[in-house]
């Protein structure tokens, strides 16, 4: 008996009854959407990620204080950055196209009756160019600014929106822990951040917030949160990272370990590919359990339709199956099972990473592969868990099976 | 005349834990073509592990059996498998129907495993179906089907593969007696045509409308050669 036969013999048994057949499908179904789906997913978290990571700005380096190793150990107290580490990495760095210190904290403000906290930085003129935002109204920061420590506020839109609605802030006063800043400059919206919202933000000038709002500077002068980096194009970022640890290390005196950390966004992309990878594969391998647990399911229903199906097993032998026709019918309808399970499961999965991307920001990916390899793998499975009923069935002595009422 | 089935000291020994069961105890028989034999015996005589054994379900414990010349008693499965299908044809007391496939869908299954093209299936199937009277319900289900009809669709799929020996163990077993005059016509007009019969049957009406009759007891042949006139005398037996 060939092939089309045993495939017409297997469509008419599964047709002949849908309700068992369709069940018998349904874990095959759950497994292959979820691999779909957490595939998809997983991919699209990665790309938002990636996608985030690269609106920082062009060839953004960050330098943090503290290394890796001095934070694990407490007694260690980091030598803060400060603002003449940026100025001498502005000035002695050749790769470097801009440089700006940032320095922020949660603070309250109000304006009219309304009150919120928001995140305050202080920096200088050259934020906008090296994170890549633009001015919507108004002005930014300037040198002017710095030198006389003016009490100017630049609003991210969102602050700029949630104060003022339709009215115009610029000339507005603002009260930022009671002190009062004059609105000069609103920002473009930029969108948020692996979930923090980079509109949310009042800018100030760098020398502002270590006089009126933190009032503390280290000794070594005044300190940072963090200093943001442009090098000049992609190509200088690994010569940028080089220069300006060493000229950190020389700046800090450091004999051993290093006491701040050169990040380029490269790095960090690597460290979240790195980790959204890892969730991919976890998501993955827990829809991978599932596509197992639906081939143990068709095994299971297969073993039961072999007991229930043991006289007619014994009339085909009766009337000239041999064992390999027997075992090939029931592991052709092992295979398409799962196989059509596979596909059904695929439109599900793909109807679901639709709906996620309707109705979130997470653009999550259609994968081809992970198609292939769903459909391939519960084909597979199919074969390997109906190889068991479908010997029990081949190997039933007919004259038992025929007398079995 | 050519001998169909021939069987020589042939045993079947059961063994159930430390019982053991002489099924058949040493039978020569043998049927020569275009033979209609009846096979009675009491209960438990011998007489469906006999027919399983001639039909190449079974393999005999011991002795030789020869099937249209050929000696099958060594011969692996896959041969009896096809030996199964293209020398042999089965008709049982529970007509062994799919419930899932029409008459003509069942008629046609020992040609799929013959390997019969499926235009050349469908004209015999139909040809077989009309021969047992049933070319009005080529399309039913077997439920849709009465008893009697059943078992003319399961003769039709016994006699389409056109086998040397038609095997019937207790055919009208779960019949009435109007349909098992019927299912009798049919059987009489199959060996009329040529067709060797050998059938297992409790009913002296049923046996006295063959041929020849054989006689079990305790895994022998106690008669080889009764008249089917006779076997009222001793059906009590
Ligand atoms: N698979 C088996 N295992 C053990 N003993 C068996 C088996 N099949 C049959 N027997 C025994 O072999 C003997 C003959 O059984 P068989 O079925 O051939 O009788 P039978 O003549 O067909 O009886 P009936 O008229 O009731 O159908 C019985 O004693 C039976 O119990
Ligand atoms: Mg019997």
């Amino acid at each position: 008996m060939d092939w089309m036969e045993s495939t017409n013999m297997a469509v008419k048994t599964l047709t002949s009854n849908k309700l068992r057949t369709g069940l018998t499908m349904l874990g095959m179904i759950i497994g292959n959407a979820s691999v779909i789906a957490m595939i998809g997913i997983g991919q699209g978290a990665q790309r938002l990620a990636s996608e985030q990571f690269e609106s920082l700005g062009p060839n953004v380096l960050f330098v943090t204080p503290g290394s890796q190793g001095a934070r694990q150990r407490t007694t260690f107290l980091p030598r803060n950055l400060v603002w003449d580490d940026a100025k001498a990495i502005a000035n002695e760095v050749p790769s470097v196209s801009g440089v700006a210190p940032q320095r922020q904290s949660q603070i309250a403000m109000t304006y009219g009756g309304k009150n919120r906290t928001t995140l305050v930085m202080g920096t200088t003129p050259s934020y906008l160019t090296v994170r890549d935002f633009d001015v919507a109204k108004g002005r930014f920061i300037n040198d002017v600014d710095l030198e006389r420590n003016t009490r100017v506020a630049i609003l991210g839109a969102d602050v700029a929106t949630q104060f003022f609605e339709d009215k115009d802030p610029i000339g507005e006063r603002i009260r930022i822990r009671n002190t009062s800043f004059e609105v000069v400059g609103v920002l473009q919206a930029k969108g948020s951040f692996l979930g923090s919202n980079q509109d949310d933000v009042v800018y100030v000038p760098l020398t502002t917030t270590a006089t009126l709002l933190t009032g503390r500077t280290s000794p070594f002068g005044l300190d940072l949160t963090f200093i943001s980096i442009s090098a000049i194009d992609e190509a200088n970022i690994p010569a940028a990272e080089f220069q300006i640890t060493n000229l950190l290390r020389r700046r800090h005196k450091i004999t051993n370990e290093d006491d701040f950390t050169v990040q380029s966004q490269k790095d960090i992309l690597r460290i979240v590919g790195t980790i959204t990878g890892g969730l991919t594969a976890l998501l993955a391998a827990i829809a991978a359990v599932s596509l197992l647990v639906g081939g143990i399911g068709i095994m299971n229903i297969m073993l039961v339709s072999v007991s229930e199906r043991t006289q007619e097993i014994g009339l085909r032998k009766a009337i000239g199956a041999s064992e390999q026709d027997i075992l090939t019918q029931f592991i052709i309808e092992a295979v398409m099972l799962s196989a059509a399970g596979g596909i059904l499961g695929t439109g599900v999965g793909i109807a679901g990473i639709l709906l996620v991307a309707a109705f979130s920001p997470l653009q999550a990916v259609v994968s081809p592969v992970a198609i292939t390899l769903a459909v391939t793998v519960s084909g597979t499975i199919g074969l390997v868990f109906g190889v068991v009923p479908a010997r029990q069935a081949a190997r039933l002595d007919p004259i038992v099976a025929l007398r079995s009422a | 005349m050519s001998t169909i089935v021939k069987l020589e000291s042939i045993t079947k020994v059961y063994g159930i834990g430390d019982i053991i069961v002489n099924a058949l105890a040493g039978i020569e028989l043998s049927v020569d073509a275009g033979e209609y034999c009846a096979i009675m015996g009491t209960s438990g005589s011998g007489k469906s592990t006999m027919m399983n054994i001639i039909g190449c379900l079974d393999r005999p414990t011991q002795g030789r059996y020869y099937l249209d010349g050929i000696e099958v008693d060594t011969l692996p499965d896959n041969d009896l498998a096809r030996i199964r299908n293209q020398k042999l044809g089965f008709v049982f007391q529970q007509f062994h129907l799919l419930s899932q496939l029409t008459a003509l869908e069942n008629v046609m299954l020992p040609m799929i495993y013959a390997g019969v093209p499926p235009q050349e299936r469908r004209d015999r199937a139909r040809e077989a179906l009309i021969r047992v009277g049933l070319e009005q319900r080529l399309e039913n289900k077997p439920t849709q089907l009465s008893g009697g009809q059943q078992q003319r669709v399961a003769i039709a799929r016994a006699i389409v593969n056109r086998p040397v020996l038609l095997l019937a163990d207790e055919p009208t077993g779960a019949l009435d007696s109007t349909t098992t005059d019927e299912i009798l016509d049919i059987f009489g007009e199959l060996n009329a045509s040529g067709m060797t019969v050998v059938m297992v049957t409790h009913e002296a009406e049923v046996a006295r409308r063959t041929r020849r009759v054989i006689w079990f007891k305790d895994g022998r042949v106690l008669e080889a050669n009764m008249a089917p006139q006779d076997v009222g005398l001793v059906a009590a037996g």
